[in-house]
């Protein structure tokens, strides 16, 4: 029953959305903008929602001593700092030059430096890969290896052969795959929306 | 004779340490040296293209705006794979700015809004805008997708005031009030959403977009059909464009430096050679799959 309830609200919103998009009309608008606005603040509730789960696991670790306490620590500080110089009396929110400075000078560079380390982590994952499952890497970096030469930075006759090399790979092989793996899935959506809305799929009663 | 003392196991534990690190380390030390290196050996290097067709396709787009139009950035890239895109997003926001272009930046992810607020910052440091002509921080919107469904209606936060805010209620408060929208994709929202969400509801607002190479064979068939009008989605095409723009001439807006680049491909290359010759000697010796160190 309850499932029932949910997919008939499901069918509707959709179908409302669907029909504003393609009929003008002033009512159906009103209607459809007011779905729009509640999903928006589904959405943000959820985000707080999430972010509440988190703090709550932080400091139930930090209390409990379980789990990485320094880690933890450090969470709920950006947390707490963050919020602090976004929601002070007199700050101007996410545009506050103090939320702007952590962002800039503190988040930003970390990211980038965490993200830096995957050049290190892909190749230690290699190295392992041929360890674990010989085959299936050599497959997989044996065409990484070919990207790599075609986008190798060189000028020249070379150079322009090796990007036209690339612009190949990129619109004939990895554009096919890709676009084949993107129908497949759309029809996997599809189906699966199907099912749900026409409660054939009466799993989860 | 005496005998040599015996090395305290902490000792031993930490050299062990450092020699499992010492490749990483060497590996960070020769990208670090030759990121710091004079560029005058690099005349054999080139990170541009050849193709130019896409460079040309988003230069005209910003040509044929009309003086003073109304932009909308729509910056939602991630941190992961902003840096490969950076020079290419800044070098755009100077062709728009040179072409007198009015801004207005508006995120629809929280990493987005981040990136923003800092590009938001730079801009004022470094593009010496007078305060009239500034970009327009239209915010974070929450919501992902439905969220930039509401954008078409209303897009400037209730308190927003100056020259450009005034200028997108004038043309109606929504995205439609844009004469241009330049779309920096990460991977939560892409240049994919706005055409499916945005496109259908104001289908004469021309989108460019900026986007990292993973994204390209998802954002590659929209500019075939002509609902992208320009897409730079490769090293190679962002390099070509920060060429040509001439931008970069900023510390924070350099491009990326070939001579890096090539060391890092070559250690690549050069470990997957070592790992896969390791592991055909295991096989040819008898031995079986070898398990090789990390």
């Amino acid at each position: 029953m309850r499932r029932t309830v949910v997919t008939a609200i499901a069918l509707a919103s959709g179908s409302l959305l669907l029909l504003d998009l393609m009929i003008v009309n002033p009512a159906l608008g009103s209607v459809a903008g007011a779905i729009t606005e509640l999903l928006v603040l589904l959405t943000a509730a959820a985000a707080i929602g999430g972010a509440a789960a988190l703090v709550a696991h932080h400091a139930r670790d930090l209390r409990a001593g379980t789990g990485d306490p320094v880690g933890s620590a450090l969470v709920l500080g950006g947390i707490a700092a963050v919020l602090i110089a976004g929601l002070r009396p007199g700050s101007a929110g996410s545009a506050d030059p103090a939320v702007r400075w952590l962002v800039a000078a503190l988040l930003a560079p970390i990211a980038a430096s965490v993200f830096s380390l995957v050049f290190l982590f892909l190749l230690s994952a290699i190295r392992r890969g041929f360890a674990l499952r010989p085959v299936e890497t050599a497959v997989m970096v044996g065409a990484a290896s070919v990207v790599i030469v075609l986008l190798l930075p060189i000028g020249g006759s070379i150079g322009d052969w090796l990007a036209s090399g690339a612009g190949w790979v990129r619109s004939v092989p990895l554009a096919g795959v890709f676009r084949g793996l993107l129908i497949g899935i759309g029809i996997m959506i599809a189906v699966g929306a199907t099912r749900t809305l026409l409660t054939l799929d009466r799993d989860g009663e | 004779m005496a005998s040599s003392p015996a090395p305290e196991p902490g000792a031993g534990a930490l050299v062990a340490r450092l020699r499992r690190a010492a490749p990483a380390l060497v590996v960070l030390l020769i990208l670090g040296a030759a990121s710091f290196a004079p560029a005058n050996g690099e005349t054999d290097l080139r990170l541009a293209g050849p193709d130019r067709s896409h460079v040309d396709a988003m230069r005209s787009a910003i040509a044929d705006l009309p003086g003073g139009a109304l932009v909308l950035v729509g910056l939602d890239a991630d941190f992961g794979t902003y840096p490969e895109i950076r020079a290419t997003v800044r070098a755009a926001l100077s062709d728009l700015l040179a072409h007198g272009a009015q801004l207005g930046f508006v995120s629809f992810t929280p990493e987005g809004r981040a990136i923003a607020a800092a590009e938001l910052d730079r801009l004022a440091r470094e593009a010496g805008i007078s305060a009239g002509a500034a970009p327009a921080d239209l915010g974070f919107v929450a919501g992902s997708e439905a969220g930039l469904v509401r954008g078409v209606e209303s897009i400037v936060p209730a308190g927003a005031t100056g020259p450009i805010p005034d200028a997108i209620r004038t043309g109606g408060g929504g995205i439609g009030a844009f004469s241009l929208v330049l779309i920096v994709s990460g991977s939560d929202l892409s240049a994919r959403s706005w055409v499916e969400q945005v496109r259908p509801r104001v289908p004469d607002l021309p989108m460019v977009a900026i986007a990292p190479s993973f994204l390209d064979p998802e954002l590659e068939p929209y500019l075939r059909s002509g609902q992208l009008t320009a897409l730079l989605s490769t090293l190679r095409e962002g390099a070509a464009y920060v060429q040509v723009v001439g931008a970069g001439t900023t510390p924070s807006g350099a491009p990326p430096r070939p001579l890096p680049i090539l060391l890092g491909m070559l250690i690549a290359l050069g470990v997957i050679a070592e790992a896969a010759f390791r592991q055909l000697a295991g096989r040819s010796g008898g031995r079986g799959f070898q398990r090789t160190s990390p």
